[in-house]
C-alpha cells in the first residue's frame, strides 16, 4: 500500500535558513547551524523527503542557492525537491544537476504554461511540484505578496490542466503559527484534486502532523517549522505517528 | 570495480553517483562513450521523463547498439532504474507506441485504474517472492521510493517482484546479468542502498 | 539538607521561580491557569468589562482610558480592542526606556501612525539612568527606574488628565507562573504593584539615590507613586485586559501585525527563538540574563512556555530550544552596557556574580555555566 510521507521544508533566504511566520522571515542560521542542529544523515530516517525553497526576496541568486543545495544534499538518500524563482529551463536544469530530484514551481506557473510544459517535456511530469500559496480563498504569487485573480479552486483546476506531478498546498494564514493545518480548506481540496497533494502551513508539533495525515487523500504532510523540529523532534514525531497507526514507512 | 552510468541526457545522475560512493564504489564514469562504457565492469541505466524522448536520445547517440553489445553479447551486468528499467523492456505505449531496447520481455503502459491518483509517488512495498540477488539479506516486505505514471508488466518469467498500486506491476526484475528497478534505489534510504550494493556485488 | 529543583510537567517553568506553585499533576500555576482559561465561561468577564467601560466611557469626547504601550504587540492589542471593538477613547502612553532599539522605535511610530492619540514621556534621563544603575546593583534589575516609571509616570499622567481607568496588558504573575492572588480580581492597587511587581524594593533604591546628595524630591517627581488621597480624588482604577478575555500573546502579535504596523526583527536574538516580542530596549536582554543567573531559566524558557501553553509545540520540542538559547551571556551588548552604566567589566561582572545562584551555576572560564540539565531533576 502506498505510504504517506513526512516532508521537511527548508526555507532559504540569502544564505540563511529561516523561520517563516505568515510569510515573514526570521533568519535563523547558515548551513553550519543547520548541520549542527539538523544532522540530516542522522535524522534522515525520520524524514521521507526534503523540500528546499529559495524564499529570498528580490534577487534570488539561483547560483548561490544551488551551491548551498549541493552542499546540503551530499549525504542524503531521500528525494529532494528544490525551487523558488525558477524562470527558465536552465534554472531547472541547474537544480536537477545539483541534487534536486524534483523542482518546485510557484509564480512561473501562473505567469504562463510554457515553462512548466518545457520542464515536463524534458524531465517528466513527475519531476514538477506545483506550489500554491493561499489565504482564505485567494491565491498569491511572488512570495505571497501578489494576489492573482483566480480563486483557489480555479487555480488548482488550472494547475492540473497543465499537468504536474504533485501539488504543494501552503496556507499563508497558518504558516509558522503552530496553529495546525487549515483542515477545512484541505478537505475541500482533497475532494477536488486528482494530483498527489502535499499539505503545508501551521504544523508545529506531532499532533498537527498526525491530524493532517489523517485527512483522507493527503499524500504527504509538510512542515517548515525550523525551531519546533530541531534535535530529536522529527524522529520523535515520526515514532509518535507510527505508534498511532499512521501509514508511514518504518525505517 | 568500475561502474559506468549511461549519460544519454536524461536521468538523475548525481544522486546515483552519491549512492555509489556511499557503498564504496569510487571508480565511477558518467558517459555515453562506447570505449568508456565497454571499459566498465557494471552499467547503470538511469532515466527520468518520457520513454519516447529517451529512446530518441539513445538512438541518436547509437547507445542502443552499444548497450546491446555490452549487455546481450558481453553479458556485462546492467541495472536499469525507473525509466531506465522500462527502456530495457520491449515496448511502451507512452505517447505513441515505442520500442524499447528489448533486452527483456516487458511492456510499459499507463496505470489504468480510476481508483488511484497518478503519478504513483511515494514509498510503497515490494513483496519479495523468492530469495533473489537484488534483495539478498533483506526482509520480505520492503518500502522503496516510486515516482512514475507508467508501469511495466511481463508475460514471461524475468525474476520479477511486484508492487501494488491498485494493480500489480513490476517493481524490479533480474534475469541473468540484467536487472531493473522501477523504484529509485538511490532515494530509498538504506533499503535502496542495500539493493545497489547487492547489484554491485552479486551481478 | 538536600534541596531539589524541578520543572513543570507541562511547560518548562522552574520551581525556582518566585511565587510559583505546582498542583498534584506537577503542573505550575501558569499551566493550571491555561486549563482554567480553556474551560472558563468568559462571558461573565466580558460582561464585567462592558460594565466597567460603560461606567467610564466618556460622553463628551474626552479620553476615557489610558493604555500604556511600548509599541509592542501587547499594548497595541489592548489599545486596538478598546478603541475599535469597544468604542472607547484611549490615550496611549509610552515611557521612554533607556537604550531604545531602532526596531522598537519604528514599531512605536507605526503604532501611533495607525491612528492613536499618544503621549511620549521622557523621565529625566540623568535620574532614570541612575535609578536603573542602582536597581541593577542593588536588586539585579537592570532597568529598575523604568519599571518604576511605567507605573508611576503613567499614573501621574492619568491623574493630571483626570483619566481614571488604566488598562495594563497582562498580569504577568497570573499568566506566566507567579502570584495568583489577583487571578479573580478585575482591579488591583498600588500596594500590589509595590509588593509584587517591584518586589518591595523601591524605597531602598530611593534611599540610595537620595544618599548621593545631589538629587532632590523634585527630581523624583515622575518616579513617585501617588498618595491614597490622590488616587481616590481622581478615582483611579488599575486593571489588566487579561482579566476580561483569555490572554493569548500570539493572537496579540497577529492583531498588532495586521492593524498596528508591528514589524519583527529579521533575525532572532541570541537568547530566544522568537523575533516579535520584547524588541523595544537593549536592557531587556540583560534583564533576561539576570533572571537566568538568579533562577536558572531565561527568555527562551518564557517564550517556550507561551508556545507550549498555546499548543504550538510540545514540552520535548521546547527542551531543545531552551538548551540552545537560555544560557546566553549578552556578549554583543556588553560594551553598550558598560558605557551605559559607566562601569568597568570587572565591576559589571561582579554584579552578575552577586546574583548568580551558586547552587545552580558554577563559573567556567569567566562565564557562569549551569550545573543542571534542562528538565532533569537536580539536587544540591
Amino acid at each position: 500500500m502506498l505510504r504517506q510521507r513526512i516532508i521537511f521544508t527548508l526555507i532559504y533566504d540569502s544564505g540563511f535558513f529561516s523561520q517563516s511566520r505568515n510569510f515573514r522571515l526570521q533568519k535563523v542560521g547558515d548551513i553550519t547551524w543547520l548541520e549542527d542542529n539538523y544532522k540530516f544523515q542522522d535524522i534522515a530516517f525520520s524524514l521521507d523527503e526534503l523540500v528546499v525553497l529559495n524564499a529570498t526576496r528580490g534577487n534570488k541568486n539561483i547560483l548561490k542557492f544551488t551551491r548551498m543545495l549541493n552542499q546540503l544534499v551530499g549525504d542524503v538518500y531521500i528525494p529532494i525537491a528544490a525551487g523558488g524563482g525558477i524562470k527558465s529551463l536552465n534554472d531547472a536544469k541547474l537544480l536537477f544537476d545539483n541534487g534536486a530530484d524534483k523542482v518546485v514551481i510557484n509564480s512561473a506557473l501562473y505567469k504562463g504554461q510554457a515553462l512548466v510544459k518545457e520542464i515536463v517535456g524534458h524531465y517528466g511530469k513527475q519531476s514538477v511540484v506545483a506550489s500554491v500559496d493561499y489565504k482564505n480563498n485567494d491565491v498569491y504569487i511572488n512570495n505571497g505578496t501578489e494576489k492573482i485573480d483566480m480563486s483557489l479552486q480555479e487555480y488548482i483546476d488550472y494547475v492540473e490542466s497543465i499537468g504536474v506531478g504533485e501539488i504543494y498546498l501552503n496556507s499563508i494564514e497558518k504558516d509558522g503559527t503552530g496553529f495546525g493545518y487549515d483542515i477545512d480548506t484541505i478537505k475541500q481540496v482533497t475532494g477536488q484534486v486528482n494530483t498527489p497533494l502535499i499539505i503545508a502551513g501551521g504544523a508545529g508539533n506531532e499532533h498537527h502532523l498526525m491530524k493532517g495525515a489523517n485527512i483522507k487523500n493527503v499524500s504527504a504532510v509538510a512542515t517548515a517549522n525550523l525551531f519546533n523540529f530541531m534535535g530529536d523532534s522529527l524522529p520523535n514525531a515520526r515514532e509518535y505517528m507510527i505508534n498511532n497507526d499512521c501509514n508511514l514507512v518504518k525505517w | 570495480m568500475k561502474v559506468a552510468i549511461v549519460d544519454y541526457g536524461m536521468g538523475n545522475i548525481r544522486s546515483i553517483v552519491s549512492a555509489l560512493k556511499y557503498i564504496d564504489i569510487q571508480d565511477i564514469v558518467v558517459s555515453a562513450n562506447e570505449q568508456e562504457l565497454k571499459g566498465a565492469d557494471k552499467i547503470i541505466l538511469p532515466g527520468v521523463g518520457s520513454f519516447a524522448a529517451a529512446m530518441k536520445l539513445i538512438k541518436n547517440k547509437n547507445l542502443d547498439s552499444i548497450l546491446n553489445e555490452i549487455v546481450m553479447h558481453q553479458k556485462k551486468p546492467v541495472l536499469g532504474i525507473c525509466l531506465g528499467m522500462q527502456l530495457l523492456g520491449s515496448s511502451s505505449s507512452e505517447g505513441d507506441f515505442n520500442k524499447g531496447l528489448g533486452f527483456v520481455d516487458g511492456s510499459v503502459d499507463i496505470f489504468n485504474s480510476d481508483k488511484i491518483i497518478i503519478p504513483h509517488v511515494g514509498y510503497n512495498q515490494v513483496s519479495i517472492e523468492k530469495p533473489l540477488r537484488l534483495y539478498r539479506n533483506m526482509r520480505d516486505v520492503l518500502d522503496f521510493y516510486f515516482v512514475h505514471s507508467y508501469k511495466m508488466t511481463s508475460n514471461s518469467s524475468i525474476g520479477q517482484n511486484l508492487c501494488q498500486y491498485d494493480e500489480d506491476f513490476i517493481a524490479s526484475f533480474e534475469l541473468e546479468n540484467i536487472a531493473g528497478t522501477q523504484f529509485h534505489p538511490e532515494l530509498s534510504q538504506m533499503n535502496g542502498l542495500n539493493v545497489m550494493k547487492n547489484f554491485v556485488e552479486l551481478f | 539538607m538536600i534541596k531539589k529543583i524541578s520543572w513543570c510537567k507541562n511547560c518548562l517553568n522552574m520551581s525556582t521561580r518566585p511565587r510559583i506553585t505546582f498542583d498534584g499533576k506537577g503542573y505550575c500555576n501558569a499551566c493550571q491557569w491555561m486549563e482554567e482559561k480553556e474551560n472558563m465561561d468568559w462571558s461573565s468577564r466580558g460582561d464585567e468589562l462592558t460594565s466597567l467601560l460603560d461606567k467610564f466611557k466618556s460622553t463628551n469626547g474626552n479620553f476615557d482610558c489610558i493604555v500604556p504601550v511600548s509599541g509592542g504587540k501587547d499594548g497595541s492589542y489592548v489599545a486596538h480592542q478598546l478603541k475599535h471593538k469597544h468604542g472607547m477613547n484611549p490615550l496611549a502612553i509610552t515611557v521612554k526606556p533607556a537604550l531604545s532599539l531602532e526596531i522598537g522605535d519604528q514599531n512605536l511610530t507605526n503604532f501611533i501612525q495607525s491612528g492613536y492619540n499618544h503621549i511620549h514621556i521622557s523621565c529625566n534621563p540623568l535620574i532614570l539612568d541612575r535609578l536603573n544603575k542602582y536597581g541593577f546593583i542593588e536588586k539585579g534589575f537592570p532597568y529598575y527606574g523604568w519599571m518604576l516609571a511605567i507605573m508611576t509616570a503613567v499614573i501621574k499622567t492619568a491623574a493630571n488628565f483626570k483619566i481614571p481607568l488604566i488598562f495594563y496588558g497582562e498580569d504577568g504573575e497570573v499568566e506566566y507562573g507567579g502570584s495568583t492572588e489577583n487571578k479573580n480580581n478585575a482591579l488591583y492597587d498600588v500596594e500590589y504593584m509595590k509588593r509584587v511587581y517591584l518586589e518591595g524594593g523601591h524605597e531602598k533604591i530611593f534611599d540610595r539615590i537620595r544618599g548621593d546628595g545631589d538629587v532632590s524630591e523634585a527630581d523624583l517627581a515622575f518616579f513617585k507613586f501617588p498618595t491614597e488621597d490622590e488616587i481616590s480624588e481622581v478615582g483611579l482604577s488599575f486593571t489588566h485586559y487579561s482579566y476580561f478575555e483569555a490572554w493569548d500573546s500570539y493572537r496579540n502579535y497577529i492583531v498588532a501585525k495586521d492593524h498596528c504596523g508591528l514589524i519583527e526583527k529579521d533575525e532572532g536574538s541570541h537568547d530566544t527563538f522568537t523575533n516579535f516580542s520584547q524588541n523595544d530596549q537593549a536592557l531587556y536582554a540583560l534583564h533576561a540574563y539576570l533572571m537566568y543567573l538568579k533562577f536558572g531559566f531565561g527568555r527562551a524558557t518564557q517564550d517556550a512556555g507561551i508556545e507550549i501553553r498555546r499548543g504550538a509545540m510540545t514540552r520535548d520540542q521546547a527542551i531543545n530550544l531552551v538548551k540552545m538559547y537560555d544560557n546566553s551571556y549578552p556578549e554583543e551588548l556588553i560594551e553598550t552596557y558598560l558605557a551605559y552604566y559607566q562601569m568597568t567589566k570587572n565591576e559589571f561582572d561582579a554584579v552578575l556574580d552577586k546574583y548568580a545562584n551558586k547552587d545552580l551555576f558554577e563559573k567556567n572560564d569567566g562565564v557562569w555555566q549551569p550545573k543542571f540539565d534542562v528538565a532533569q531533576e537536580f539536587s544540591y
